[in-house]
């Protein structure tokens, strides 16, 4: 525990951490020190001027170091002649703050002035309008009336894109350099600077492209005016005609905590449809942060996709709609026939109630649960994951992280940011991947290695002796993350086994802050594994032996060609889901399910965060929830499973699954007072962001925790691949074609078009390749035409193809890769 | 029997002394009755004498609205596809006459002048969805020698939101 | 590295030497003006290839050029009349010395004259409140202060260099 302060504001005590600036111990304390420029979250400026306030110390005196004290015993207190930013003071025993007096309102009343000068005021056009710190501070501290002659305002641009996503307002800019210094400080991508000097300063991005980075929205919650405005809710509707529903980001296994604000939609013919996402304060997770690709596209799929509104049926080879008896009727028949030759497949987007329904019913059946991923791991994930009251937030000194095969801010945005977070703590970082990635910039250690030689890397740091494997030994809490780049199943398993491995022979596996984390490729992969679903080796040579095939949120024949094929084995095929998929257009029986906006549920995070989504818009007619559906089709069944409420259902799994043992949505409701304090009511202490009033979630206990013994897995044996040529190596984009971000209009300017690969300068020269050429890559029987993009930071003698970007590659494969030569 | 009579005459006497009164029932709808001057009837939606409409779709009015009648979804403006002037615009605006109570409030929400209350009381339907007015049916007749909106308009003349433009026609509070 | 590095290599290299290189961002302003030497200003490419050197986004180069005013990213005259109009010199008359010498010159603040020889900006204060209307003269050669001015003797001044700019053979000036 820190050292602690006590000082007096406004006459209220308050005892913070030392090394606090005197405005978040006002906050603390409720007392209200207007900022524009400061922000709990970034380092303080003081360049605003709007937390002006009188500071006091206790007078000592000169001589003997004594503390003067007053005729009544209280030490005397001698104020700076001159009003102090609250911003830049930090707090000292016994300081006295005052910012009720005269001087205070005056200053706070000539700022204001000041600042308004210039600014537009065209606040009924304004997106911040009725959520904008200088309206509120206006209203409440600023003048009536303005000094400065109306023709003295500068006019400049009102319509500047930075980037295809946020556009900036010049005229509204009240130049705090929140945005610039967000972008700094915690996205590490400077792509915005202050340019000029005085009344002439603005904001400027001349880099190309122009505000890449991946966290650009979140300068439009921070920025205290309607300057920056994203292209997704530009103009779309005022903010107190919104309600929210706070809702999980199902793109990525961070989970992070996220609030739709709503409205009636006329382009969806006046329905209730989201308007914006926002982040929702969670500091366990995301803080008060969301990735572009969760604000831009977390909800467009459900809105926007061609979503099927009935169930379809098969006759004389052609799909038509059907009635849910009809449809159900039929599954329940083919099921019953198919009996253990059934194979249930699901991915990991679905909540844990419907993955432990569609369990139940397979298991009744004597089916098969498989899960659809490439990334294995997730019984140690819950033997030695991260464990109860697990922080990121704790790590730092003394600490070691370990990064493993994963470019964590394309895989997981926010883990990368919690990641360097905990190094700038001054947790030792250790990063393993065969290329430099963005978190490298942190790392203490970098061990490079060739891809498809991961086991190299584990033998070293099993026997402990570099350099990186003491430090990762020696550390009081040690948390692994492991990734996608170039993982297929087999080797993901032998990472997976070999970090459980280290973990517990070192001892940190149980402790709160140590454990394993898979970033997984779905939102709800944990959860998946945690129901009992595992991948198979060869899911093709499965598909096609099966008697029935119940496809769940997935698209074998969508991901590959090859499945395709197989799923023609399959004597019946039923598929749930948003879409009419390419499998589904193979089905027998199609059955249409809700998306995860209009129903509620839980999802388990990769930390094995178990958080919870309400509903936020009112289901289309037709589409049913797919825990229900699964319920109604195992009361055909003589199977009796939850098919009301989500939170009976997890009542169900509560009393089955080890790990959620006794857990209740009460648990995950549980809130707490987190730092920085969020408040819509304080909009210009952090910005926009939402205060988190639903639950924080819970993290569940892994199986050591629980009790059971857990022996160190032997030192696996990882898949030696032989090989001639060049190697094709998968690997994970942000940004890539993904069946759910491909709805979304805003985010679509920064999708990839078309098909590309990374290939190295060398591989290219040897290759006859240019950049930006095309060129045909050739796996096994498949051949697809690719942009060629030389990278210095690539591996020579590899590929690197980004998945779902058009280019279907599961695993490190040797392949061809040729010039095309264009016909003129 | 004449007292009879004398109770008729009494009687008459009422009826052919009104039938010399002046009359005060209106032939409606062949007559119709001239309104006060602050009469309250159904709104319009204002344009400036070149034709620009003055609604900015702040959606202000829908916020006033304690009948929560007004219905406002904006868009932008653009040079080539100009509504209003400055950077946003009523890309749909809808009044429910079912909902709406003729308080007025609106007009006094409104940054722009663009909603007024107007004489017209003629309000009737035969359909629910009848009484929802769209922008089309509120908005006033684009001036004589006015293009309609969307006009294509000089970059960087009409940046101001709230202009110092000209009305159509004149209008007197 | 780049062109730009190639071209000061060894310059270059002395500069960075002197910072630490986890700093080495700290040799941005000798960086840039070893690139102003060059061309009279700033190029965009010169520009992206200190960023490269110093590992930052041009973005940021760009904002610390903005920032001084001895820094310029578009081509001027031979001399650059740079004249604060802070307050204090507002108030001892600089806007109107200003709008005077804009007149005279026939240019804005901003531009510069046809014949190349001179570029008017108007700049944030350089430190000389009490001596105003005061403005320094840029200079491939340096900086000179010329206090205390009004119109006539800013006109003698200039038709001063500009004899001094027709007499002397091309190439020998400035």
């Amino acid at each position: 525990m820190s050292q602690q302060v006590t000082l007096t504001i406004d006459g209220k005590q308050v005892t913070v951490p030392a090394g606090w600036t005197v405005v978040d111990a006002a906050r603390v304390a409720n007392v209200h020190i207007p900022v524009f420029c400061y922000h709990p979250k970034l380092e303080p400026v003081g360049m605003c001027r709007m937390c002006l306030v009188e500071v006091g110390l206790p007078e000592r005196d000169r001589a003997t170091g004594e503390i003067v004290r007053n005729e009544d015993g209280s030490p005397k207190i001698r104020f700076f002649p001159k009003l102090q930013t609250a911003c830049t003071t930090y707090v000292q025993e016994g300081m006295v703050i005052r910012t009720t007096t005269e001087q205070v309102a005056r200053a706070r009343k000539d700022i204001l002035e000041f600042l308004l000068t210039s600014h537009p005021l065209d606040c009924p056009i304004c997106d911040k309008g009725g959520e904008c710190p200088l309206q509120n501070l206006t209203m409440a501290y600023g003048p009536g009336t303005s000094r400065f002659p109306y023709e003295y305002k500068l006019h400049l641009e009102k319509r500047v894109p930075l980037g295809d996503l946020i556009i900036l307002d010049r005229e509204r800019c009240i130049i705090c350099g929140r945005c610039v210094r967000f972008q700094a400080e915690i996205a590490e991508d400077p792509v915005l600077s202050l340019d000029g000097r005085g009344r002439a300063t603005y904001i400027i991005t001349t880099s190309d492209p122009p505000f890449d980075s991946y966290w650009s929205g979140n300068t439009t919650d921070i920025c205290p005016v309607g300057a920056l405005t994203t292209t997704d809710f530009r103009f779309d509707a005022r903010p107190w005609e919104m309600h929210q529903a706070a809702s999980l980001c199902n793109l990525c296994p961070v989970g992070c905590n996220i609030m739709f604000d709503i409205r009636r939609e006329p382009e969806l013919g006046g329905r209730f449809a989201v308007q914006r996402v926002m982040p929702r304060q969670n500091e366990y997770v995301n803080e008060i942060w969301i990735c572009d690709k969760g604000r831009f596209a977390a909800y467009h799929f459900a809105q926007y996709g061609e979503r099927l509104t009935q169930p379809l049926v098969r006759e004389n080879g052609k799909l038509r709609p059907a009635s849910w008896r009809e449809a159900l009727e039929r599954v329940a028949q083919a099921f019953r026939e198919a009996g253990s030759g059934l194979v249930t497949l699901a991915s990991g987007r679905l909540s844990n109630e419907d993955l432990f329904n569609l369990a139940r019913l397979t298991d009744h059946l004597g089916g098969r649960k498989v899960l659809d991923t490439f990334l294995a791991g997730g019984e140690w994930t819950d033997k030695v994951g991260l464990g109860r009251e697990s922080d990121l937030a704790a790590l730092g000194e003394g600490d070691a992280i370990l990064v493993m095969a994963s470019d964590l801010e394309e895989e997981a945005p926010i883990f990368w940011l919690r990641v360097k977070e905990a190094a700038q703590r001054g947790a030792t970082l250790v990063v393993a991947n065969p290329r430099p990635t963005k978190i490298e910039r942190h790392a203490k250690h970098v061990l490079r290695y060739v891809y498809g030689e991961e086991g190299k890397v584990w033998e070293a740091l099993l026997a402990g002796a570099s350099e990186a494997a003491q430090a990762l030994a020696r550390a009081e809490n040690l948390v692994i993350f492991y990734g996608q780049e170039g993982l297929d199943l087999a080797t993901s398993d032998a990472v997976a086994r070999a970090a459980a491995r280290l973990l517990l022979t070192t001892g940190h596996a149980g402790k709160p802050n140590s454990g394993l984390v898979a970033v997984w490729p779905r939102n709800n992969d944990q959860g998946a594994w945690d129901m009992g679903f595992r991948p198979v080796a060869d899911l093709a040579d499965t598909l096609r032996q099966v008697k029935a095939l119940y496809v769940v949120a997935a698209d074998p024949a969508g991901d590959d060609p090859h499945l395709a094929a197989a799923l023609e084995g399959a004597d019946f095929l039923v598929v749930q889901d948003l879409f009419l998929t390419e499998t589904a257009q193979r089905a027998d029986v199609v059955l249409p399910a809700q998306a995860y906006i209009e129903r509620g549920g839980t999802y388990t995070n990769a930390l094995r965060r178990v958080q919870r989504f309400f509903p936020a818009v009112p289901p289309p007619e037709g589409p049913q929830p797919d825990f229900a559906i699964v319920a109604a089709l195992a009361r055909l069944l003589d199977l009796n499973l939850e098919g009301r409420s989500t939170a009976k259902g997890f009542e169900a799994l509560a009393a089955q699954v080890p790990a959620y043992q006794g857990l209740t949505y009460k648990d995950l409701a549980r809130v707490e007072e987190q730092f920085p304090l969020v408040s819509r009511e304080v909009l210009d202490y952090t910005g926009t962001a939402y205060p988190n009033g639903q639950g924080l979630g819970v993290v569940l206990p892994n199986a050591v925790e629980r009790g059971e013994t857990v022996a160190p897995p032997e030192a696996p044996e990882f898949p030696v691949r032989a090989f001639q040529g060049l190697l094709a190596v998968p690997i994970t984009r942000l940004y890539d074609r993904g069946t759910l971000v491909a709805w979304s209009d805003t985010l679509a300017p920064r999708l990839p078009e078309e098909a590309w690969v990374w290939v190295a300068p060398e591989t290219a020269r040897d290759l006859g390749l240019q950049d930006d050429a095309t060129a045909r890559l050739e796996i096994g029987d498949l051949a697809y035409t690719v942009r060629v993009r030389v990278n210095p930071a690539v591996p020579g003698g590899v590929v690197l193809v980004p998945r779902s970007v058009g280019v279907v590659l599961f695993t490190p494969v040797a392949v061809h890769l040729k010039a095309v030569v264009p016909a003129s | 029997m004449f007292k009879e009579l004398g109770a008729l005459v009494k009687g008459l006497s009422v009826t052919f002394k009104s039938m010399f009164e002046p009359k005060v029932t209106f032939q409606y709808p062949e007559q119709k009755r001239p309104v006060k001057p602050r009469y309250r009837g159904r709104h319009v939606l204002r344009r400036y004498e070149n034709g620009l409409e003055r609604c900015i779709g702040c959606s202000l009015c829908a916020a006033a609205c304690p009948a929560d009648a007004i219905f406002v979804e904006a868009a932008e403006n653009t040079d080539e596809e100009r509504y209003s002037p400055g950077e946003r615009y009523a890309a749909v605006y809808e009044i429910n006459y079912l909902r709406c109570i003729f308080c007025g409030y609106c007009e006094d929400a409104c940054p722009t002048q663009a909603i007024v209350l107007t004489d017209q009381y003629e309000l009737s339907f035969t359909d629910r969805w009848d009484a929802i007015y769209t922008k089309e049916r509120l908005l006033e007749p684009v001036p004589p020698g006015a293009r309609p909106t969307p006009q294509k308009t000089e970059p960087g003349k009409f940046v101001n939101p709230i202009p110092e433009m000209p009305d159509f026609p004149e209008w007197k509070p | 590295m780049n062109a730009f590095y190639e071209r000061h290599k060894e310059e270059i290299e002395r500069i960075l030497a002197k910072y630490p290189p986890e700093h080495k961002r700290s040799a941005m302003l000798p960086l840039l003006y070893l690139a102003q030497r060059d061309e009279g200003y700033i190029t965009r490419e010169a520009m992206a290839q200190i960023a490269e050197i110093l590992d930052v986004s041009v973005t940021e180069v760009d904002g610390v050029v903005g920032f001084y005013t001895l820094l310029h990213d578009k081509p001027g005259g031979k001399y650059r009349i740079q004249v604060c109009t802070d307050l204090p010199c507002a108030l001892r008359g600089a806007e109107q010395f200003l709008h005077q010498l804009e007149e005279a010159l026939g240019i804005k603040a901003g531009e510069t004259t046809p014949d190349g020889l001179i570029t008017l900006e108007e700049v944030m204060c350089i430190a000389a409140c009490d001596k105003a209307p005061v403005f320094q003269v840029q200079t491939g050669e340096g900086l000179t202060y010329y206090e205390n001015m009004d119109l006539e003797k800013t006109l003698a001044l200039i038709a001063e260099w500009r004899k001094k700019h027709t007499k002397t053979p091309e190439g020998n000036s400035s």
